[in-house]
């Protein structure tokens, strides 16, 4: 922190932590730069005539309280929906929860874990008991082998990328089934290219080869691959978005989850199913309920003894029994005129969902859009009120990681301008509701809260975790954290191996759009770019939208590296430049979707999961074309 | 001489905060050493090399150079207070040493001299590493240096400034030039590996002894994360951008890069000299072990071991030093 005490001058990684251990990633290194920036919003504003106007706090509050009162009295509370935020800390997710439910009495409560892990979610609870990953991320020092699935590890989870690395340095066996020549392809001991959207059929196919020996129609390399993780004494599974993002996302976790039990690879340290979490908070945005069938801890709402409790904790009546609407859910509904209001916190739905156009055309069709957020977005630029919350940096609170560690994030600086910290601004809202259930003096209350109503929470406070953190479950004030899920037994009793059927991606391509479009991340930036878009060495590293082809197709289509070129779907056209590259299998088209300037998910197919209702990005129909 | 206690030189640091802004290694709340003021946390002298670039007290990662608005261009102001900084060791105190010349040679950098100059520098040395481990003795490279002899801390001037703070000390009690000769002869005796492996790899480097398939095979481990270049000392190398600030005024601001980014060199064109990954990790090693014994006479690295202690994938410069000996020392 600088002389004033207000400018993050720089980062240092803490030696201490047991995750980081003096190391961080490059966005990690840079994360302290965005905050400063001028871009910030600094004042609340409502839109009035059309155009949007500084206010007060206590206007915007007051305007955003009435109106949304106002809708829920007129269309009903499910006309209201809520999107809480993976970025924001498990306080403020409990709270946005609590704001729906209690206050507004909805479950229309969701945050955007519905478009990375609701597979996950739904998957691995439903097969091992528990949708989070099943080992630590230390496990990955002591297996024998690994298998590393739709992730690429090295530039979305980097540390955890650079253990992986130090792994196969040591003598570990290292699997990679990814479509692109990723950076830990060119380290491992096998790398297999499967079409994209066939998991199941390649996952059955390892299994298949485990079962029964000897199949002569099996390609080699999937009888090798099953070979190595079979024989090694302890193999884990990793995987992300290139299982989950699917309308057989659920299968293919499932089929995660079968490779492992069949394998006996559960419950141990070394093992396990890994889904990699992508945001700083989505475990503990999904373990806090904000999440249209569960309350805290995943605790169904549809279960009465839970509703009884939560109301009578929260000092209400009459708790909403129905499972509310996923995200992208809610966006059809609103599309549909059926859904009046949202109020999103710390979401970029105008960037992230499928089909920007749908999402645009559902959003300009709400009475009222409520965006709390640090920077201007796509998606408030829609808002009828812009409510102005702090960073990560101005604010107390925990996060919980992907090994499901809760920890703290502490303040380090003053909020800018007249920005408040998200929890603050809930707790206005619902106290200007007349709910006087949402007063706190600071994040540490809360937390005890959470405590009191969540057995997977139970001995967390902030207390405990000054320190090192603790991995849930973390049932009382004794219990020492759990690193590995399901040893002696699974969450659910037994697990339930439940196989899956191929089913293929729901759009392909055909004569008149030829390629296979995927999208995802790339290094240098996160998600919509809120954040690393106005972080100047990332950005600078990659300051323009791209789109990877093949130098096959590229030489086909006479199109040059760096040139500006079309690529339509569907659903619509942006104009990004070529990254040709060997890294990419011949046919595949990939970009990643940080790019409001072309952005990806105005091309990417709305069809969802039928259980998780995650969308289909990393499968879609696309042609292009030379844009000079 | 005189010898001091850790709390003896706490109160010394406490009440020259009246004339020096006072930078040295405190313990954070998680347990983290770095380099701070003394109200950020525990004075944490002993330790052993403190994580973070030492050198960041004058080039800060972030740091605004310059203002223009209406009135004009407003510089940095002049600092209101000398710095004094401690906690350097000796491989600290060369390495400062070398970018004090490296930013007065040619073009004098007023922004790191208007914090450098008149700066007093203490080094930590003696009984004092992380493992109780001796630390080698600086013998000058800085005003100040603090020996530790396993109970206090042997009090050795070296300049004008550096005798003017010493008077400034709490008396302490007195140690004999004999206990002074018994702490330098173990400074004398210490091994000199880290020196030799560096200085052997850098021949290696010179003579064209590593192939390019060795950098290709290092740049495959390398996840370019830039934190050996954040960590580094003697990495001086600079992002400069503008930003028009709330109040209408333009900001000028620099920002620690990294040789490890595509962007680094990447020309307005879109044509990069290093747009190769092992072009970028053979540049990293063999600009401080090569192109700068021709550029300054010397290799600019001077074993502090932080960037093999942030590298998440093991491919700090000692280690690839390692294992450039182990694979082209015997080759001919």
């Amino acid at each position: 922190v600088g002389d004033k005490g207000n400018l993050l001058e720089g980062v240092e990684p803490s030696t201490e932590h047991i995750v980081a251990q003096g190391q961080l990633c490059i966005k990690g290194l840079n994360a302290f730069h965005f905050v400063n920036h001028p871009e910030r919003l600094t004042r609340p504003m409502i839109r009035t005539n059309g155009k949007l106007s500084d206010t007060s706090w206590d206007q915007a509050i007051e305007l955003a309280v009435g109106k949304l009162q106002e809708i829920q009295k007129k269309h009903g509370p499910d006309a209201l929906a809520f999107f809480s935020s993976a970025k924001t800390t498990n306080e403020e997710n409990y709270l946005m929860m609590k704001l729906a439910r209690a206050v507004f009495k909805t479950n229309n409560i969701d945050h955007c874990a519905r478009l990375c892990h609701s597979s996950t979610v739904v998957g691995l609870a439903s097969t091992l008991g528990s949708g989070a990953m099943t080992n630590s991320i230390s496990c990955i020092d002591q297996t024998d082998c690994i298998f590393v699935t739709g992730s690429n590890t090295t530039e979305q989870h980097p540390l955890i990328g650079s253990r992986i690395i130090k792994a196969k340095q040591a003598g570990a066996k290292l699997i990679v089934a990814d479509n692109r020549t990723i950076r830990l392809a060119r380290i491992a001991d096998m790398h297999i290219r499967w079409q994209n959207g066939t998991d199941v059929a390649f996952l059955n196919g390892i299994m298949n080869v485990i079962i029964s020996e000897g199949l002569e129609d099996t390609p080699q390399e999937i009888i090798n691959a099953a070979r190595m993780f079979a024989k090694a004494k302890k193999a884990m599974i990793i995987y992300s978005m290139g299982i989950t993002q699917h309308t057989h996302g659920v299968d293919n976790v499932k089929s995660c989850a079968n490779l492992a039990m069949l394998t006996g690879n559960v419950g141990m340290s070394g093992t396990g199913v890994n889904p990699l979490r992508g945001q700083n908070n989505v475990q503990g945005a999904c373990d806090m309920g904000a999440l249209p069938n569960v309350y805290t801890g995943y605790q169904k709402v549809e279960d009465e003894q839970v509703r009884k409790k939560f109301e009578k904790a929260w000092g209400v009546q009459e708790l909403p029994a129905k499972a509310g609407f996923a995200s992208t859910t809610a966006i059809d509904m609103a599309a549909e005129g059926k859904l009046k209001a949202i109020y999103v916190m710390g979401e970029n739905p105008m960037v992230s969902h499928a089909d920007q156009t749908h999402v645009r055309k559902a959003l300009e069709k709400l009475e009222l859009l409520i965006v709390q957020d640090i920077f201007p977005t796509d998606t408030s630029q829609l808002a009828d009120i812009i409510l102005p919350a702090t960073s990560y940096a101005e604010k107390d609170g925990t996060f919980t990681s992907t090994e499901r560690r809760v920890q703290r994030v502490r303040r380090a600086i003053e909020p800018i301008g007249q920005s408040r910290p998200d929890w603050r601004i809930l707790c206005d809202i619902a106290s200007r509701g007349g709910y006087h259930g949402m007063q706190y003096t600071n994040p540490s209350e809360i937390m005890d809260e959470i405590a009191s109503v969540t057995a997977i929470y139970g001995g967390i406070s902030f207390e405990r975790i000054d320190q090192t953190g603790l991995q849930w479950p973390c049932s009382d004030e004794e219990h020492p954290g759990t690193p590995v899920l399901h040893s002696g037994r699974f969450a659910r009793g037994f697990g339930l191996f439940s196989p899956a059927q191929y089913r293929p991606s729901a759009e392909l391509p055909d004569s008149e759009y030829p390629f296979l479009l995927s999208t995802g991340r790339c290094y240098f930036h996160f998600h919509t770019g809120t954040m690393t878009r106005r972080t100047r060495l990332l950005d600078r590293e990659e300051p323009c939208p791209y789109v990877e082809m093949h130098p096959d197709d590229s030489k086909g289509l006479g199109i040059r590296n760096r040139q500006w070129i079309y690529v339509r779907t569907r659903r619509g056209e942006i104009k990004t430049r070529a990254r040709v590259t060997n890294s990419i299998k011949k046919g595949i088209l990939f970009m990643p979707f940080h790019f409001k300037e072309a952005p990806a998910n105005r091309l990417t197919h709305n069809v969802l999961d039928p259980v998780a209702k995650i969308p289909e990005y990393k499968v879609c129909a696309a042609q292009v074309r030379i844009a000079e | 001489m005189k010898a001091l206690s850790d709390d003896e030189l706490r109160t010394f640091f406490k009440a020259i905060e009246s004339e020096y802004d006072v930078r040295l290694p405190v313990c954070l709340h998680d347990g983290t050493r770095t380099i701070g003021k003394l109200d950020d946390g525990n004075l944490s002298l002993c330790g052993g090399t403190v994580p973070g670039k030492i050198t960041s007290v004058f080039f800060p990662q972030l740091e605004c150079m310059l203002r223009v608005n209406s009135d004009g261009i407003q510089m940095q102001q002049p600092v209101s207070k000398p710095l004094l900084v401690a906690g350097l060791t000796a491989a600290d105190a060369d390495c400062l040493e070398f970018v004090d010349r490296f930013f007065g040679t040619t073009y004098r950098d007023n922004i790191y001299f208007n914090k450098r100059d008149n700066a007093a520098i203490f080094c930590i040395s003696g009984w004092c590493d992380s493992n109780g481990r001796f630390m080698k003795i600086t013998g000058g490279n800085c005003d100040v240096e603090l020996i530790f002899n396993k109970s206090r801390y042997v009090v050795k001037t070296y300049s004008e400034i550096g005798r003017a703070l010493a008077k400034k000390m709490p008396s302490g009690i007195s140690v004999s030039q004999t206990e002074f000769n018994k702490l330098h002869d173990v400074s004398q005796s210490l091994p000199r590996d880290d020196e030799e492996l560096i200085q052997k790899a850098s021949k290696l480097i010179t003579a064209g002894k590593v192939p390019q398939e060795f950098w290709q095979e290092i740049s495959d481990r390398c996840i370019a994360c830039t934190a050996c270049n954040l960590a580094c000392p003697t990495c001086t190398c600079f992002d400069v951008f503008d930003q028009v600030a709330s109040g209408h005024h333009i900001q000028r601001w620099r920002l620690w890069d990294s040789c490890q980014l595509e962007g680094f060199a990447r020309e307005a064109s879109g044509h990069n000299p290093m747009g190769q990954e092992d072009t970028r990790t053979h540049r990293r090693i063999h600009h401080k072990l090569a192109a700068d014994v021709v550029r300054w006479g010397h290799v600019t690295c001077f074993g502090c071991g932080r960037c093999d202690q942030v590298c998440p994938t093991g491919i700090g410069i000692k280690a690839v030093c390692r294992e450039i000996i182990k694979r082209f020392n015997d080759t001919d």
